[in-house]
């Protein structure tokens, strides 16, 4: 084993650069991968929230800020299969949304407090307690806003120009949650409200506005077949309901990560060609090496051992550095980006181990060829070399 | 009188050069009738009698170059030489009779390219021979599966080179202990086993000296200590003496001569008739065959 470093080292700057060849490889792995792994997150977040309820906004699918009537409520209620209807509000942290965000940006989300009881997508505390529809003025901060708001549970934060008191503080979810705050509905349809243009604002009140539904299904109906229903049923909405989501969001964002992991693959094979080309121009320099210690008796598998460790070598240091450089990449944009209360990537363990696990199985795969050839090495012929 | 270590029985050693189509063809069924020949030899009767003499006639026409009639006369085919067949046929050994005792310090001389090296590394196991049998403590192991090759040059054999053949990465008692990491000894064992070696080859201060701090002579010493350290049946030495002055030559061959009292087996081939004559016999090569 140390001879195997030990003749690593001999070549000090091929090495070390054949190690940064395949670092370069892990790291684009490993930052790549951390963006899918949030955004896997995120998704998977988005498939549970919207798994059992159908999503009722205006104009197309997701989230929209042009205010729906509420009068809508009560002709979505009637139809048949829906157990509780929730309004939403559902807006963006701060007034102009003009900061890049990955997944979704810091927002604001009102709603029905009562609607918890139909809700599955149970969230818990870290600390505090949960609003209640008398909370005015009250509300709960995702997990990623406490440091952007430098928020304290029982102190006061200023949002968007009006002051709040922090009652409560979501536990992390890696998802959406964590930088959204949650306020009573009517709170919310303030926040719309005082930014509408003003034409708009002398033709409604704060309490007709919603952005959209929540429609919860009665036990045993589908929502797959509720959002269809609804769809049909009430004008001017989009009703999403699981699936829907499932169809429009998983498969783009499948299609996201097998680019994304694809374009990584392809500069770790870069560098995997790297750790061939260093492994038999080592065999070929040490072509009589391999002659004396087959004269003295190694077997085929001592060889090939001997140079599958050393391509593995290669392959386990460039994985470490690759990692260690690229959780400091993460780590650096994840902290820059705090501010806004986002982060854009995930280093996630098993994402660590599985592209040290990979640099270490390319290593050795890159090595076999050479490897082979080292075994077949002729030891009259290679000893009579000078 | 002693045991015999070694023993060959007409051995062959041929290298075709080029693209000569019809000694080829007429050396595959050559070796194709030895192997029948090795496997009905040991067989009572008189069978392999006749193989023999066959082999003896087809091999006697190659070596006088008569290809396509040694291919004729095993195969009872014709073949032609075509025009872009050219090529040299060098019979590096020409059927070599030999028969080693154990505990006999043996040098092989003869002129350059006469085929001593060829020999000693068939001897060694390093190469294998085109035709004819070797016989190492009476076990043929001309017949013996390539992958045993490994085990039996760790545990029996023992080389020194003229080109000492150290791996300079190594320190001295690193590589003393390679043999015996080839035949997985423990590693304990394998220290203290390298340890004695050195020290009887007067080294024990410089076990930790890679090859480039060591002197022709010492090198050559910590070669002979790899080469003694698996306690082999014999050590085989080509020109072990080749690249050292007048000096150092002595110095080397008396501490051969010192392990062959004990009772080690050596075959060393020799230009330097000093060397030689320190040896208990001397067999001359000439043009691949033992010169009587
Ligand atoms: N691989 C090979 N291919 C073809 N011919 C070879 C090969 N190896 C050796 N020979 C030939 O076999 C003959 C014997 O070579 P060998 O090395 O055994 O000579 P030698 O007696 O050791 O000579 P020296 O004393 O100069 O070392 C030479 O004529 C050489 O050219
Ligand atoms: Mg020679």
């Amino acid at each position: 084993m140390i001879e195997i470093i030990k003749n690593m080292w001999r070549r000090k700057m091929r090495t070390i650069l054949t190690i940064f060849g395949i670092a370069i490889g892990i790291l684009a792995l490993v930052v790549m991968g951390s963006m899918a792994e949030k955004l896997n997150l995120l998704v998977d977040g988005g498939v549970k929230y919207y798994q059992d309820k159908v999503q009722i906004t205006s104009g197309t699918m997701g989230m929209s800020l042009v205010p729906l009537k509420l009068d809508t409520k009560a002709e979505i209620e009637k139809i048949d299969g829906v157990g509780y209807v929730s309004p939403i509000i559902y807006t963006t942290l701060e007034k102009d949304s003009s900061a890049v965000s990955f997944g979704p940006p810091a927002s604001i989300t009102a709603g029905d407090m009562n609607a918890i009881k139909y809700e599955s997508f149970k969230m818990s505390l870290a600390s505090g307690r949960r609003l209640t529809n008398d909370d005015k003025g009250k509300i709960v901060i995702g997990y990623d806003l406490v440091k952007k708001l430098d928020a304290k549970v029982g102190e006061k934060v200023k949002i968007r120009g009006n002051k709040y008191e922090v009652v409560g503080i979501w536990d992390k979810t890696f998802t959406a949650p964590d930088t959204s705050v949650s306020m009573v509905l009517s709170d919310g349809q303030q926040v719309v409200y005082n930014d509408l243009p003003p034409i708009i604002k002398s033709s409604v009140k704060p309490s007709d506005i919603v952005s959209g539904f929540v429609a919860y299904p009665k036990k045993g109906a589908d929502p797959n077949v509720l959002a269809i229903r609804i769809q049909k049923q009430v004008e001017g909405i989009t009703a999403t309901g699981p699936k829907q989501f499932q169809e429009q969001v998983v498969n783009s964002v499948k299609m996201f990560n097998s680019i994304i992991y694809g374009i990584a693959i392809i500069s770790l094979l870069v560098g995997s060609l790297s750790i061939i080309n260093t492994m038999t121009m080592s065999v070929s320099e040490r072509t009589k090496e391999i002659g004396i210690k087959k004269a003295v008796g190694a077997k085929t598998s001592s060889i090939l051992g001997e140079y599958l460790t050393e391509a593995g070598i290669i392959g386990l240091i460039g994985g470490l550095v690759g990692i260690g450089l690229g959780a400091l990449i993460v780590n650096a944009i994840n902290t820059a980006m705090e501010k806004n209360g986002d982060k854009l990537f995930l280093l996630t363990p098993r994402l660590a181990l599985g592209a040290l696990a990979f640099a270490i199985v390319l290593g050795v795969i890159a090595g076999i060829i050479p490897a082979v050839h080292a075994t077949k090495i002729d030891i009259v012929k290679s000893l009579r070399e000078e | 009188m002693a045991e015999s270590i070694l023993k060959l029985n007409n051995l062959r050693k041929v290298y075709i050069v080029g693209n000569l189509k019809t000694a080829k063809k007429a050396q595959k069924e050559i070796q194709k009738l030895h192997k029948k020949y090795e496997r009905i030899c040991c067989q009572e009767g008189t069978a392999y009698k006749e193989v023999e003499k066959e082999l003896d006639h087809a091999q006697k026409l190659f070596s006088e170059e008569k290809y396509e009639e040694s291919y004729t006369y095993l195969t009872r085919r014709g073949i032609k030489r075509g025009r872009r067949d050219k090529g040299v046929v060098v019979h590096a050994l020409n059927g070599v009779n030999l028969d080693i005792k154990s505990g006999e310090m043996v040098a092989i001389m003869g002129p350059s390219g006469s085929g001593k090296s060829t020999l000693l590394n068939m001897l060694g196991l390093l190469d294998t021979p085109t035709t004819g049998q070797i016989f190492l403590r009476g076990k043929n192991v001309t017949s013996i599966k390539n992958s045993k090759l490994p085990n039996i040059r760790s545990t029996e054999l023992g080389f020194v080179f003229q080109s000492f053949n150290l791996i300079p990465t190594l320190t001295a008692i690193e590589n003393v202990m390679l043999p015996l990491k080839y035949s997985r000894t423990p590693i304990m064992e394998r220290r203290r086993l390298a340890e004695e070696a050195l020290d009887m080859v007067g080294l024990s201060d410089r076990m930790h000296h890679t090859p480039n701090e060591l002197s022709g002579g010492q090198k050559q010493r910590v070669a002979i200590a790899r080469s003694i350290v698996n306690k082999p049946a014999i050590i085989f030495g080509d020109e072990l003496t080749g690249e050292l002055d007048t000096k150092m030559t002595k110095e080397v061959m008396q501490l051969v001569v010192d392990l062959n009292k004990k009772g080690q087996t050596f075959i060393i081939v020799t230009h330097n008739p000093e060397v030689a004559k320190l040896c208990g016999r001397t067999i001359t090569i000439i043009d691949g065959k033992v010169a009587k």
